[in-house]
């Protein structure tokens, strides 16, 4: 039985029916980029890395493994795509329960974490101080050693092995094999999980995560529920609510409460802005139990917003509440959330325990390894084992878990890759990246998401599943109830049908049935709980919060994950401490003055960022950068954690928000390292936005850009009258009486007009093959996008997709730029000087609140190279290295490119992007992709060189290989047949690409919605990229009736 | 005797009838001779000079290094800030370019106008032109991404059937400035032809100098027929560049204008570039030949009646393009366009500033003080001036190019720019070649035109009885510019 993973049908981006031998041929004649990026890897032996090649691989064509996500404890379900033995991309599976085709940018990541640089090569042994790489035999016969050692000292009962938390058969596994060295069971610890919110949950529901729909609620009220950020099951809660929101006339409004406004929170309609700590009393308040104006004296809101609020709670006819922990009182808020639903008849309606997420079950609170490391420091834990989990980094420093773990005589870690705790073990045995790995996963009940190696193994790993066998089969005691050879023959005798079952369920990834581990909450420990936040610790209160794509710092030495902008601040490579504006501006601070943030635990000093979303009183910190051991984009930024006293909730979680801190100008400054220009749009209409009632009215609207919330919400419903528009609302407008676009010249087709030469002569007859009706049928079509703003979250998943599809650079290591230019260095030093790749960035203006209240709106607008028609930067290229493809696209030719940049001067929309160095040339410094992360480049992209403009394709090498699988086939390209990165990997389905010139593409009815503009239509560069204005949902009393 | 220096007439005496001849008349230039002797004598290597010349080579290495350097680490060593994505390097080739109109417009135009104080300092301003155009060229080719395929801008047969995308002003400049190159240098070689041969003539040291005088003199003789070939060749090829000093620098302005970049798309960059560059030369003449004159003894060649109007000609065209900027600020005004309001509010109020407030203080403000008679004819100041000229200049486009891209349409996208010592070190490069190329030229060829001066200088003849002879052929006398100046 080989252990050969079983391929997938193509699935999504690659239909079923794939004839390889003629696509081969095609592949081979018709496309020539076949570039074998890929091959530039120093070792001889990789060159071809097949020579004798697998019965199911064909050189150049990529085969499909459905596996499961484990970068958090959702369990989504991914295709991966890999391509002459390397896996190169990941794409959500469509049939997957949980994400149902969708990838989040920290699921598209995981792809450079199994490419990592600085992973573990192999088995480890620290002699005399130092880590030396041994062999297998030798570690693992230690590792065997030890675990006698320990159980005939009598030990094994104080043995601890902390685990990454993950669902599925392991975590059973895992505790059997302990059992059976006479172990306690291990500990599932999930730094990013909130678990105020899981025991509360538990407590009211029954269940750990119960499914939020969205689509039935009215009013969602989340309390800190950053659940588009990083709250439970990111994207099946950003479906579900982007969903609801694209059903005009059903979609709920949201509101959110909390001290800082996270992207939850700027997706939200309303923003009150309590303090910290005070959530208790918005709850009470909905409750009823707590007047307006109580509520107003605890939270720093006005009277009159909370009495609205509560006005519009109380009326409305379905409603969710939703808390986030964090505080000392998380727990207490959560359930006093939960019992507000309970009590409006939620459960069951809006609240589904039934269909929750089984992900965050059996999970160990942090107060538990609070109390491991108060063992470990007297001395009575004499094996720790730690796999996955970093708790010496993710736990506040103020816990001690690294000293502590100095006071273990022996430790075992299997991390994949470097960290703060594997730094301090000894022995590393290094675990396979999940990609490499067999596993399952019953993320909803009923569902069976398998997990299957996609390629060989990148470094001399083995998966602790299997070495624990093996490690079994060392000890007389254990040996007899370990016969298998392997983990995957384990799972195989445990699966529903065995092996053939296995082997027919994989291809899909998933499977019905049940892996019947028990779903049972752990006891809570005894937890140190905190007091309520003392007024007197100092003179801000002190928020840390998950960064959405570095989580507990797991993600930190993923250049993606560093590199694309937090989708709330844009910084890049950086921690700040975020501030109120008007707070800053108080205490003299501008963007980048370095403050001091003085707690009980420790200080930090760090630049300042006055982002308009923290409450007054609020200093805001990111997670998960400041690694020390992590790898080397890993040490960029700081770690707030290292400040954090001390303190739990009711439930063992840490509590992120308890304590003031003493914020201090500490003189000096760093530039902030950030993508954004300008936030606020000026009234360009970049991203517009109409009234729900004007929407449903069929009113064109008043918003275009310029006007914040209030104004809509003040001019919703009433019809502006002709030649009367609010100020600075010229651009891009529609004029009253208008047809809501029933033109929209961007998509018109053919596109003969934009031939060039002699075939773009108007006299011309020779259009070539600019004439539609060339045999090649390319003039025919018309690519073309459409982005529903109203769907748009700004979560940045299209962005990492991008980076993973077409190569994209990341330029923000401090060694990328050095010693080059003196004047800019650190991390992110190439981005203070705007020199992201990109293709696509999500820009996020603020509409309102310029007074810094809480009242503004935010837009994200992806934006993309538009592919205009009528196309700005094509005649100016001297040598004709951008011009117009009779499809439509604003085609890039590299090879021709000689760098003088006019095209960019020329681009409207600003999203050209050059190669200021050779980030493609491994003996650069500024190189991108340090071996092994080459290994990821998409083969059908070219890496671009030194001084050549790069930009958005469309992602011209999935047109022109499903134009060509079709050709093979003898069909024409079916509507919907494939789709761009960026669409494919969108966890709200706001971006949709098609061919505009064919009605029976989705992306041909979307254009013709009545929300529908281009960015600077006035420009006349006819764009293909059409926005769906977001649609606003004002507060029901200012709105006059929406 | 006659004064170097000529003062102004004292009050109560009476006006010259027409100040304009007194710019052809060089009272202190006695003969031929003394033309030959005086001219010629620059020539002479001095130690100066050779200091000079290693500073500016010096200037040159460093900016080679740059370049190199550059080259091989790529564009991103420059200061460049995305999407400002033209910096120094287009600055400094437009500022090359402008300077490179002088020398034409003075040896053109104002020969056809027959403006006499053109003589003495043509020769110098179409050197100067030739070495600004030779420096601007590079600049093109250094400020690519690849520059080692510069040539694919230029239409040559090839197998691949590519030509250029003649709708790009980029592929236009390479014609603009390649023409303007060859008639340029073309121009400044006809006009050496009569010097050269007199060099020829009095090189009796080195026969390998006299070979190359001979060979580059064509032949000279100083023949009837020689002279009225070479008098219609002159005033063919003046016609012919006359067009070229507005449609270069056009062109060059079209980079600029055929974008849809607020701040460049306007119709008036054309005559408002070339009025600019024409200031700019006439800047760069006055930083060159104040200095020379003194070092060279040239004073009684270019008198201060000279400079006098060539002042004129620079207030001028100062006022015509403040003319033009303010026509910028009116139109962004007037024409309603939000982006291009909010550009020109930026420029002058935000962020560009300083920058703005440079160039609107060297470019329109100091020279209002050439009104000034007195000021006009003093040298000193003059030099002066030339200077906040030249860095006007220098900013009037880094304010055309910086700021525009930096405040576009998407407001998520405007950034700032700050050059890097790169920058810099090509930028005083571009001066070391520029200054190594003039100063070569001045110890080889004459400086001011032997030939032309001597048609102006009274001929033994005349000397007992000062007359000149005008176009018509009639004989007039000259007056005096100072008592007793004939005696």
């Amino acid at each position: 039985m080989s252990n050969e993973p079983e391929a997938s049908p193509p699935t999504g981006t690659a239909p079923n029916g794939v004839k390889r031998r003629e696509f081969l041929k095609v592949l081979g004649v018709g496309t020539a980029a076949t570039a074998m990026v890929g091959c530039t890897s120093e070792k001889v032996e990789r060159l071809i890395p097949y020579l004798v090649s697998p019965d199911q691989t064909v050189p150049g064509v990529s085969t499909y493994y459905a596996t499961t996500c484990r970068e958090c404890s959702a369990a989504c379900g991914v295709i991966a795509e890999t391509r002459d033995g390397r896996t190169i991309k990941l794409e959500g599976n469509p049939d997957h329960p949980v994400n149902r085709g969708a990838l989040c940018a920290r699921g598209q990541a995981a792809l450079q974490g199994l490419y990592n640089p600085d992973r573990y090569r192999g088995p480890m042994v620290r002699r005399n101080g130092q880590l030396q790489s041994v062999g297998w035999d030798e570690a693992l016969q230690l590792f065997a050693q030890k675990l006698g050692e320990t159980r005939s000292r009598g030990g094994a009962g104080n043995a601890v092995f902390v685990n990454q938390h993950e669902s599925g058969s392991f975590p059973g596994f895992l505790d059997t094999w302990l059992a059976g060295f006479g172990m306690p069971a291990h500990l599932s610890y999930d730094a990013g999980a909130d678990h105020a919110v899981i025991a509360a949950n538990r407590q009211s529901y029954g269940v750990a995560w119960p499914r939020l729909d969205f689509h039935a609620a009215r009013l969602v009220v989340s309390i800190g529920a950053d659940f588009l950020d990083s709250w439970g099951a990111m994207v099946p809660q950003q479906l579900d609510f982007a969903d609801a929101r694209a059903d005009h006339d059903n979609s709920p409004r949201l509101i959110y409460v909390g001290p800082r406004r996270s992207l939850t929170g700027l997706n939200a309609d309303q923003w009150i802005d309590c303090r910290p700590g005070s959530e208790m009393a918005i709850v009470r308040m909905l409750a009823g139990q707590l007047p307006a104006e109580a509520a107003a004296q605890a939270t720093g809101v006005s009277a009159p917003v909370l009495a609205a609020f509560a006005r519009e709670f109380a009326a409305a006819t379905s409603s969710m509440v939703i808390a986030g922990g964090g505080g000392v009182d998380g727990l207490e808020v959560a359930l006093a959330a939960n019992a507000l639903n309970q009590s409006r008849g939620s459960v069951g309606v809006t609240i589904k325990p039934n269909e929750g997420y089984l992900g965050f079950d059996r999970m160990a609170a942090p107060a538990e390894l609070r109390a491991l490391a108060e063992r470990m420091n007297a001395g009575g834990v004499p094996l720790l084992m730690v796999r996955g989990a970093n708790p010496a980094f993710a736990l506040p420093k103020s816990v001690g878990f690294a000293a502590a773990m100095a006071k273990v005589p022996f430790k075992v870690s299997f991390s994949s890759y470097p960290d703060e705790t594997s730094e301090l073990a000894d022995l590393i045995l290094p675990d396979h990246h999940t990609l490499e790995q067999w596993g399952d996963a019953e993320p909803v009940r009923g569902t069976i998401s398998l997990q299957q190696p996609t390629m060989d193994p990148v470094f001399d790993t083995r998966a602790t599943s299997d070495l624990l066998i093996a490690a079994a089969k060392k000890d007389p005691g254990s040996a007899a109830r370990y016969p298998m050879t392997d983990y995957r023959s384990w799972l195989i005798g445990r699966f529903p049908g065995g092996a053939a079952g296995l082997a027919a369920a994989l291809p899909r990834g998933i499977a019905s049935g049940s892996l019947g581990e028990p779903t049972t909450a752990r006891p809570v420990p005894a937890v140190r709980t905190a007091p309520p936040i003392d007024q007197s610790s100092g003179n801000m209160y002190l928020v840390v919060y998950p960064h959405p794509f570095l989580g507990d710092g797991r993600g930190a030495n993923k250049p993606w994950l560093q590199e694309i902008p937090d989708p709330v601040t844009k910084i890049c490579w950086q921690t700040v401490a975020e501030m109120n504006p008007a707070t800053a501006e108080k205490m003299g601070l501008a963007n980048g003055d370095l403050v001091t943030v003085q707690t009980s635990a420790g200080s930090l000093t760090l630049p300042v960022l006055r982002y308009p979303g923290t409450q007054r009183d609020t200093v805001a910190i990111g997670t998960g950068r400041g690694h020390t051991h992590a790898g080397r984009y890993a040490k960029a930024g700081f770690n707030p954690l290292e400040i954090l006293p001390l303190a739990e909730d009711r439930a063992g979680g840490v509590a992120f928000v308890s304590t003031k801190a003493n914020v201090s100008k500490a003189g000096g400054y760093a530039q902030i390292v950030t993508t954004e220009g300008s936030a606020r749009q000026h009234g360009r209409g970049i991203g517009q936005a109409i009234a729900i009632a004007d929407l449903q009215a069929g009113r064109p609207g008043h918003d275009t850009g310029a006007s914040n919330v209030a104004e809509v919400a003040a001019n919703a419903g009433t019809e502006a009258p002709a030649g009367d528009h609010p100020a600075g609302a010229e651009q891009g407008e529609e004029m009253p009486g208008d047809a809501p676009h029933q033109f929209l010249p961007g998509l018109r087709s053919p596109v003969a007009n934009d031939a060039q030469g002699e075939q773009g002569d108007p006299k011309s007859k020779d259009k070539g093959m600019y004439d539609p009706n060339h045999w090649s049928g390319m003039a025919k079509r018309r690519w073309a996008m459409t982005v529903d703003l109203a769907r748009c979250t700004g979560c940045a998943a299209c962005v990492s997709a991008c980076y993973a599809e077409n190569n994209i650079p990341t330029v923000g290591a401090d060694w990328q730029v050095g010693k080059i230019l003196p004047d800019r260095t650190g991390f992110g030093a190439n981005l203070l000087r705007s020199r992201e790749m990109a293709w696509i960035r999500i820009e996020r203006y603020y509409e309102g609140g310029e007074d810094g209240g809480a009242d503004f709106d935010t837009r994200f607008v992806p934006m993309m190279c538009q592919q205009c028609g009528n196309a700005p930067c094509e005649p100016v290229c001297p040598v004709y290295a951008t011009y117009h493809s009779p499809d439509g696209l604003n085609v890039q030719v590299y090879n021709r490119c000689v760098g003088t940049r006019y095209c960019s001067n020329n681009c409207p929309y600003k999203v050209r992007y050059f190669n200021w160095f050779g980030y493609g040339e491994p003996a650069r410094p500024q190189y991108a992709f340090p071996e092994p992360l080459n290994w990821q480049l998409n083969p059908d992209v070219t890496v671009r060189g030194k001084g050549v403009m790069e930009k958005c394709t469309f992602c011209v090498q999935r047109i022109r290989e499903a134009e060509n699988r079709a050709a093979a086939e003898k069909r024409p390209l079916k509507p919907d047949e494939f789709t761009t990165a960026c669409a494919a990997g969108c966890p709200s389905r706001a971006i949709v690409f098609g061919d505009a010139a064919d009605e029976s593409w989705t992306v041909t009815q979307l254009a013709k919605d009545a929300r529908a503009y281009h960015v600077f239509e006035e420009l006349n560069t006819f764009t293909a990229v059409v926005y769906l204005k977001k649609v606003m949902h004002p507060a029901p009393s200012s709105s006059g009736g929406a | 005797m006659a004064t170097l220096t000529q003062p102004l007439p004292a009050r109560d005496e009476p006006r010259r009838p027409n100040i304009a001849t007194a710019d052809v008349q060089l009272p202190a230039v006695k003969d031929y001779e003394q033309v030959d002797r005086e001219i010629v004598g620059t020539l002479h290597p001095t130690v100066a000079w050779f200091i000079g010349l290693g500073v500016a080579v010096f200037f040159l290495l460093i900016g080679i290094a740059a370049w190199m350097y550059q080259i091989y680490s790529g564009l991103g060593v420059a200061g460049y800030n995305p999407p400002v994505m033209w910096g120094v390097y287009i600055i400094t080739f437009v500022f090359w370019v402008g300077i490179g109109h002088a020398g034409t417009l003075i040896s053109a135009i104002l020969y056809l106008f027959r403006a006499g104080f053109r003589t003495t300092i043509y020769r110098c301003a179409e050197a100067m032109t030739v070495f600004a155009v030779m420096t601007a060229g590079l600049f093109p080719i250094l400020h690519l991404g690849r520059p080692w395929k510069f040539f694919w801008l230029i239409p040559y047969p090839n197998w691949r059937y590519i030509w250029p995308q003649f709708k790009s002003p980029l592929v236009w400049d390479v014609f603009a400035i390649l023409t303007y190159l060859t008639i340029s240098s073309t121009f400044l070689y006809v006009g050496l032809i009569p010097d050269i041969a007199v060099l020829r003539d009095r090189e009796n040291i080195s026969p390998m100098r006299k070979r190359i005088f001979s060979v580059l003199s064509l032949g000279w003789r100083n023949t009837d027929s020689e002279w009225r070939h070479f008098a219609r060749a002159y005033l063919f090829l003046a016609a012919f560049s006359t067009p070229l000093v507005l449609s270069v620098h056009s062109v060059v302005s079209f980079d600029f204008a055929m974008s849809l970049v607020p701040g460049w798309h306007t119709t008036i960059f054309a005559p408002y570039f070339v009025a600019g560059a024409i200031f700019s030369g006439i800047g760069m003449v006055f930083t060159i030949i104040i200095p020379l004159r003194k070092f060279f003894g040239l004073r009684h060649y270019v008198t201060i009646n000279h400079l006098d109007a060539a002042a004129k000609l620079a207030l001028f065209t100062s006022l015509l393009v403040g003319c033009a900027y303010m026509n910028e600020w009116f139109v962004a005004w007037f024409s309603g366009n939000e982006f291009e309001k909010a550009f020109f509010a930026n420029r002058i109020w935000g962020q560009w500033w300083w920058a703005s407030a440079i160039l609107y203080t060297c470019n329109m403000v100091l020279p209002l003080s050439l009104f000034s008679q007195k000021l006009r004819r003093t040298p000193a100041w003059l030099f002066i001036i030339s200077f906040t000229i030249n860095i006007g200049m220098w900013f009037e486009r880094f304010v055309i190019v910086v700021p525009s891209l930096s405040h576009e349409f998407e407001p998520w996208q405007w950034t700032s720019y700050r050059p890097t010592w790169v920058d810099y070190a090509i930028l005083a490069g571009s001066f070391g070649w520029f200054s190594m190329w003039f100063l070569l030229f001045i110890k080889q060829l004459p400086v001011i035109a032997i030939s032309e001066v001597k048609e102006i200088v009274p001929p033994k003849l005349r000397k007992a009885h000062p007359h000149g002879i005008d176009p018509a052929g009639r004989h007039f006398e000259y007056e005096a510019d100072t008592p007793g100046e004939f005696s």
